[in-house]
């Protein structure tokens, strides 16, 4: 219903709050701040390029929270391995 | 007496504790409840002027714990709601004036002739706030229905939680069910889904609070107005009848949200 009104008007800001309130709230409970994240993104691909031929800007490192469970989510595509390029394509 | 210790609490400040506190307990009171409320923001204290019970302060919490008064003498009946009693805080000191197992000690010592005693607790998360939550046996914590407030209100529920007086129940106040519908202010549903936790009570936003604060007489005495039916409706919960969780001038959607939490 109101995807009509999004396009015109763009994205109502309850809903920014409330994903907004959702990202924050996951560091907050971690008790992972959105700097010592970045650090530990790094750590791990530094650990990772050491070893295997990787692209930095195709890993996706997240924090999640399922019925109280919290847990980071890494996916490191590995390169040459045909994996389809429509982030690249859209990013560029 | 079977007596029930409810500490209101926020984290933020200026969400709406004080004025919350004293309608909920002066709401209980006209249920024919006997209740105190103790105001536990020592050095900025403010149900009595919010409650017009100013002028009748002679003694006040730390002056029973420094053994200057007995608990009776600093209680201050407001004849307007039956048996309803303030316990105010010391203006002059600070909230290292009593400390938790003091505070305790003391409410423990209303619990006989008391049915409700409410506490209001000071903003933040430091001492005070500690001191106010030692002797709860249930918690309240207060909602303004924006990203402060909530993120301030998830790091009370998990410090109400740690402190062994969880699930704290949410009292979302000032929504505004227009902002709402325009999706323009978050939703009481979408509250409880980012803190999941029960949802006791829905307070509009309504300009009768300030008149009514302005002339220290609680909403819940004599309005028909949907702030205050919000509070009699809270008040009617927390003794424990079953009223239907309503969004102030909406449908039953809301009825299905109570359904739910």
């Amino acid at each position: 219903m109101s995807s009509f009104r999004e396009l015109l008007f763009g994205k109502k800001s309850a809903e920014d709050a409330k994903s907004r309130l959702q990202f924050v709230l996951i560091h907050d409970r971690a008790e992972i701040s959105p700097g010592l994240f970045e650090e530990i993104r790094n750590d791990i691909i530094m650990a990772i390029s050491n070893r295997l031929n990787i692209d930095p800007s195709y890993i996706s490192i997240n924090m999640d929270e399922e019925s109280g469970e919290r847990r980071l989510l890494v996916d490191v595509p590995l390169k040459n391995s045909r994996r389809p390029t429509a982030t690249r394509s859209t990013n560029n | 007496m079977d007596s029930v210790v409810i500490t209101i609490t926020s984290g933020k400040g200026g969400v709406g504790k004080t004025t919350t506190t004293a309608n909920i307990g002066t709401a209980l009171a006209l249920l024919g409840k006997k209740v105190v409320i103790a105001d536990a923001d020592i050095g900025l204290r403010n149900l009595d002027i919010v409650l017009g019970l100013e002028n009748r302060i002679v003694y006040d919490s730390v002056d029973f714990i420094e053994g200057r008064c007995k608990l009776r003498q600093a209680l201050i009946r407001d004849k307007r709601a039956g048996e309803l009693y303030l316990l105010p805080a010391a203006q002059t000191r600070d909230k290292t004036a009593i400390k938790p197992q003091q505070m305790v000690d003391m409410i423990n010592e209303l619990r006989d002739e008391f049915h409700y005693i409410l506490i209001d607790s000071p903003a933040g998360i430091e001492q005070g706030f500690q001191t106010a939550i030692a002797p709860a046996d249930r918690v309240i914590v207060i909602i303004n229905p924006e990203v402060s407030s909530v993120r301030d209100a998830d790091r009370v529920i998990g410090l109400v939680e740690a402190h062994q007086k969880g699930p704290a129940m949410l009292i979302v106040n000032r929504i505004d069910s227009a902002r709402v519908k325009k999706k323009d202010m978050l939703s009481v549903e979408d509250i409880t889904e980012i803190l999941s936790s029960q949802v006791i009570g829905i307070v509009p936003e309504d300009e009768e609070i300030l008149s009514s604060t302005n002339r220290g007489q609680p909403v819940v005495l004599n309005s028909k107005g949907s702030a205050a039916q919000a509070y009699r409706d809270i008040a009617r919960r927390i003794v424990g009848e079953s009223v239907p969780l309503t969004m102030p001038s909406t449908g039953s959607f809301w009825q299905k949200l109570f359904g739910r939490a």
